[in-house]
């Protein structure tokens, strides 16, 4: 009976300590999470390991990019993704955003770039987790002056494959001509 | 037949009480009636394949009804999970894809801004130099 009882016990350590941990690998100042109701439009996506899988399983073989998101899927271990867009200007702070980048200037994060733009005010933050040398996962904040969003992947992906997704589903790729006119500060391999 | 008998009125007089009409005895109709639906029944089931003949009991037969029964409602429960679980796939298929596009559309983002710089740098160089011989 007593052992039971320890198992029991040790099961929901165990539960408990891997949300948590889990819970720690993204975590959202509660600031943030309030801009869902100044938001015009918010996008939430939150889908871990077996939502992962279950969800890739109904990708078709005969769609090329569905065949696509599947290889980048295939290793993944959860997917969260926060969007917002909004109507005017300034609808978020600055520091809020400053919150969440600190959460990943920590060794295990690197970030390999950095952007700020004060043209046309887009900067875009994407930090590397590297575990044994290899991509173990990857978070990208863009803040501009209508839209912020958040993309946390764990697990080890190509980042080639998955900004061939960039453009697809219907939705016209972005323009990656150079404009000709120079950024303020753009930061690049910043490895910590 | 004796000899008396062949006497034509004597034989005219057997023909008529033989060919005389008689009254059937009572339930005789029904005998043959019966005797012919035993037949058709008998024939019928000879058409009818032998493991059929065991829904001939009533309990079997309810039996049966029950079985059919239960397993369309349960085929018909089963198609409505597999369509349910097929839609909400679908839907899950769906945030994934806009998951990864999002994700995909902001490293292409960061991409471009990172190949903006590296473009623009070796454009401001020169023209740096230029102004400085000028002066």
């Amino acid at each position: 009976m007593r052992k039971a009882n320890w198992k029991l016990l040790c099961s929901v350590f165990l539960m408990l300590a891997s949300s948590l941990l889990r819970a720690q690998e993204f975590k959202l100042p509660v600031d943030v999470e309030k801009l869902t109701s100044r938001a015009k439009e918010t996008v939430e996506v939150n889908m871990d390991g077996p939502m992962l899988q279950w969800a890739s399983k109904f990708l078709s073989a005969e769609d090329p990019e569905e065949q696509k998101a599947a290889k980048v899927v295939a290793n993944l271990k959860a997917i969260y993704v926060r969007s917002f867009e909004f109507d005017k200007e300034g609808a978020y702070s600055p520091a809020e955003v400053e919150a969440l980048r600190a959460q990943f200037r920590s060794p295990l994060w690197s970030r390999v770039v950095g952007v700020r733009s004060e043209h046309n005010g887009e900067n875009v933050d994407v930090f590397f987790k590297l575990e044994n040398e290899k991509m173990a996962g990857i978070v990208i904040i863009s803040a501009e002056p209508k839209e912020l969003t958040f993309v946390n992947i764990v697990g080890p992906l190509e980042v080639d494959q998955l900004a061939d997704l960039g453009g697809e589903f219907g939705i016209p790729k972005l323009n990656t001509k150079p404009s000709g006119k120079p950024l303020a500060k753009v930061e690049k391999g910043d490895h910590k | 037949m004796n000899l008396e008998d062949k006497n034509p009125n004597r034989m005219g007089e057997l023909l008529r009480k033989s060919l005389q009409r008689e009254e059937v005895p009572a339930g005789f109709a029904d005998g043959v009636l019966i005797r012919a639906a035993r037949q058709r029944a008998a024939a019928h089931d000879s058409h009818v394949p032998s493991w059929f003949r065991i829904f001939s009991q009533p309990l079997l037969r309810w039996a049966a009804f029950a079985t059919i029964s239960a397993s369309l409602i349960g085929g018909g429960i089963r198609y409505r999970e597999v369509r349910r679980e097929r839609e909400e796939g679908e839907a899950a298929k769906q945030q994934l894809m806009l998951a990864l596009h999002i994700a995909g559309s902001k490293l292409r983002l960061a991409k471009s801004k990172v190949n903006e710089i590296h473009t623009s740098r070796p454009e401001r160089e020169p023209s740096t130099n230029r102004s400085r011989s000028k002066s």
